[in-house]
């Protein structure tokens, strides 16, 4: 089983580096040789792997395969971006306990036991967000997380407990699956922060440290936020029932968040904020999928769901880059930025356009494809704008950024790469030729010394330049996944589906009536769930394509 | 319903009754403590030897967590408002409606009592998660608010598997550090068991949406994490320092 030595990988290391985060140096080396053995384990995992352990079952997936190595791609980044950022000691431990949880919860094909993993990795980052020592706003935020996350982890526990067994009459009354769906579309609403759940995430902001944002903000929600799909998906969309009002108060959430995510993101003076306010916006998409109970939905909302946490860790890292480079998080501070860091200006380029996309990018397809299938006319046309508005944002920081250097700035780190003077002038001094020989070769090792000793320096002195470099290499990977690349697609499309339970089953004589599959989910006729043949099972017989979100030939 | 899923029912309910009201830290912990070890065992069938050890390591570890966290602590906690007796009403009535709805409607795969205790529990711990500015109650109150959520999934789908027993268990270890932290932290920061706000202080440099916006101020001194003009460039900078 190829998911096993991904978790004991990363739950191994988070305990190795949170126990020895006393000795900050050693912490940070655990982590980042966790987080490149996690990555290397992750690249391993199998797309039919699964295992029976203790009742419930791990499957693999290439979906997992794919959160599981870029989420350790970017937590490596990140920690590497900590080094010359000088972060939170809790930091790596807290990243990989993070991206272990969430792999946790995406392999297990139980969604009871899954949101029970999920809610447990979110509890990680109140690690970091208590600073030392201590001060009052910072438990203050942390008391806010502890309370979003123990009742969005309720709800989801009681709306995945509620419909996983045979409902018998029950199974016919869409008020019970209605309940159940809003629990859990509202629990990932409260997980991602989306509006008018915002309040602990956008304080979060002020307490976290910068490289741990897309951990808590992102991928751990996003996590939790794909086990709903796939729940949903299977225990709820397949009995096309009319949960209409519960349908347009999910996708008002989504759009609410969508919408003044970004306007919010806009207005900000603080980095981070801004960072964590488009975390927001791209949620509102992401809930929008949730919304969506549509067969149609199943691979562009988990492809969202994988492109903008990618983007959004590459918007973080660019965000701590610029932090690092000239001491400040406030816009109004950073005027000329780019100037004095070109690699930043050009990161921060390939951000915008992976976030933003076009017609034909995976990002903007998935973006548009939920909203067409949650929000018809004007309302959709006005979120599909927001996620175009948000090159206001980017436009607004390269204003600053080309714009006259502030003394902040001036005063900051160069990107123009310099090497320490570290080599000394040896002169040869030899009278005989293989003397002098000799004390050339001498002379070479020794300068060879010079170098190698000079080594720490040299990063001292670069650190702006492989921050940058870091951080375009993380834009580099988000516009790849913004595009497409990796088989971003394909990995959304077919993965194992997850086992809600018992749940109504097909045979079920007291559960709805089996009726024709109708592509259509807004048709409120209720119809059995899905079977749960093996991937790649063909349809049965005589019907037409069942609307369901059973797993796909992954091959 | 046997008398001993009765018994361990009334357990629960009377540990999370004591965790609510005792004003005493200590006595709330023993009552969290007596919680998380009974209601693991309000199942039909009993889990098996195994998982229930993880269980119940799980809450030794989960109360021993918070007994570090409220060690030497010379104050009480705010207890509940209402006093024992009400709180022990609500869970009462609480547990009155989970027996009484066992199954939600259809039929269920635990017992009764798993329900009843899971309501009960969770009306409990509504009043410390919603209200509450003492950090000790909201965190027992979280352990409390999944501990009911968690019995009535007993209740309604049956004793959890194996790996479900586990996945739990690591839940509530993590719960209970999560709010051991919270607590140091509160101590850490302002000598007792709340945390608020020093009223008039300088407020992060944000506009945050709604309520609680520290619109345009622009200190940054009395935010949890250093920004900017506090930090100095590089990566020696004190823009951390301490973490």
């Amino acid at each position: 089983m190829t998911v096993l030595p991904f978790l004991a990988i990363t739950f191994g290391a988070a305990a190795a580096s949170l126990l020895t985060r006393g000795n900050r140096r050693v912490s940070v080396w655990i982590g980042i040789l966790g987080l490149l053995a996690a990555a290397v384990a992750a690249a391993r995992i199998g797309s039919s792997d699964s295992l029976e352990i203790g009742g419930g079952v791990l499957a693999g997936s290439e979906y997992l395969r794919l959160f599981a190595l870029l989420g350790s791609l970017v937590s490596l980044a990140l920690v590497l971006l900590g080094l010359v950022a000088n972060s939170h000691r809790n930091a790596p431990g807290v990243l990989l306990a993070g991206i272990g949880a969430g792999v946790l919860a995406l392999s297990l094909s139980d969604a009871r036991i899954a949101v029970l993993a999920a809610t447990a990795g979110g509890l990680v980052g109140i690690l970091v967000t208590i600073d030392r020592p201590a001060t009052a706003r910072s438990v203050i935020v942390a008391t806010r997380e502890l309370r979003a996350l123990a009742i969005a982890g309720l709800l989801a526990i009681l709306a995945t407990a509620w419909i996983a067994r045979p409902l018998g009459d029950l199974a016919a009354v869409p008020d019970v699956f209605g309940f159940a769906y809003v629990g859990f579309a509202v629990a990932v609403a409260i997980r991602f922060g989306a509006i008018p759940f915002h309040f602990w995430a956008a304080r979060l902001a002020d307490a976290a440290p910068e490289i741990t944002l897309p951990m808590l903000m992102a991928w751990g929600p996003a996590a939790f936020a794909v086990v709903a799909l796939a729940w949903a998906d299977q225990s709820v969309a397949p009995l096309l029932l009319p949960l209409t009002a519960e349908r347009i108060a999910v996708v008002a959430v989504g759009a609410v968040s969508a919408v003044l995510g970004m306007l919010a993101a806009w207005i900000q003076d603080d980095l981070e904020h801004v960072v964590g306010y488009t975390i927001i916006a791209d949620a509102g998409i992401a809930i929008l999928g949730l919304a969506a109970l549509d067969p149609a939905a199943w691979e562009p909302a988990r492809t969202w769901i994988l492109v903008f946490v990618t983007v959004r860790s590459a918007f973080a890292a660019w965000a701590v880059s610029v932090r690092a480079a000239f001491g400040s998080r406030r816009v109004s501070d950073l005027a000329g930025w780019a100037v004095r860091a070109p690699l930043l200006g050009v990161a921060l380029g390939i951000v915008a356009l992976a976030a933003v996309g076009f017609p034909g990018l995976a990002t903007w397809n998935a973006r548009t494809a939920l909203v067409d299938l949650t929000l018809a006319g004007p309302l959709g046309i006005v979120v599909v704008l927001s996620g175009v508005a948000q090159l206001a944002i980017y436009g607004r920081l390269l204003y600053v950024g080309l714009s006259r250097p502030s003394d902040a700035v001036r005063a900051g780190q160069s990107q123009r790469p310099t090497w320490p003077e570290a080599v000394a002038d040896r002169n040869v001094t030899g009278r005989g030729r293989v003397e002098r020989v000799f004390e050339r070769g001498s002379h070479a090792g020794g300068a060879a010394l010079d170098v190698i000793w000079s080594l720490p320096g040299a990063f001292r002195a670069n650190r702006g330049l492989l921050a940058g470099v870091l951080a375009l290499a993380v834009a580099g990977l988000a516009l790849t996944i913004s595009s497409g690349g990796l088989g971003v697609v394909e990995a959304a499309s077919a993965v194992p589906g997850q086992d809600a339970g018992p749940g109504p089953q097909p045979g079920d004589e007291t559960g709805p009536e089996p009726s024709s599959f109708e592509p259509e989910a807004s048709e409120a006729v209720p119809s059995e769930p899905p079977t749960s043949g093996p991937p790649g099972s063909a349809p049965p017989s005589g019907r037409s394509p069942e609307p369901s979100f059973q797993p796909l030939p992954s091959g | 319903m046997t008398i001993l899923l009765a018994a361990l029912t009334a357990t629960v309910i009377a540990g999370a009754v004591v965790t609510v009201s005792a004003r005493e830290a200590r006595a709330g912990l023993l009552g969290l403590l007596v919680v998380l070890i009974a209601s693991p065992l309000v199942a039909d069938p009993l889990p098996g030897p195994l998982p229930l050890a993880a269980r119940i390591a799980a809450a030794f570890l989960a109360a021993r967590l918070i007994a570090i966290a409220i060690r030497d602590l010379g104050q009480p906690t705010a207890g509940s408002r209402l006093g024992w007796p009400v709180e022990a009403l609500a869970a009462a009535a609480g547990a009155a409606v989970g027996f009484g709805t066992h199954g939600l409607g259809a039929p269920a795969l635990g017992p009764a009592a798993a329900s009843a205790a899971g309501f009960a529990v969770g009306v409990l711990a509504a009043a410390p998660i919603v209200t509450s500015r003492d950090v000790f109650r909201l965190g027992t109150g979280a352990m409390l608010l999944l501990s009911g959520g968690l019995l009535v999934r007993a209740g309604l789908g049956g004793t959890p598997s194996d790996l479900e027993q586990l996945v739990t268990a690591g839940l509530v270890v993590g719960v209970a550090g999560a709010a051991a932290l919270i607590i140091r932290g509160a101590r850490e920061a302002t000598g007792t068991l709340v945390a608020v706000d020093e009223p008039g202080g300088p407020r992060p440099p944000s506009r945050h949406l709604g309520r609680g916006s520290g619109a345009g101020s622009r200190g940054g001194a009395g935010g949890a994490h250093p920004v900017g003009g506090e930090a100095t460039p590089g990566a020696s900078s004190g823009a951390s320092s301490g973490r």
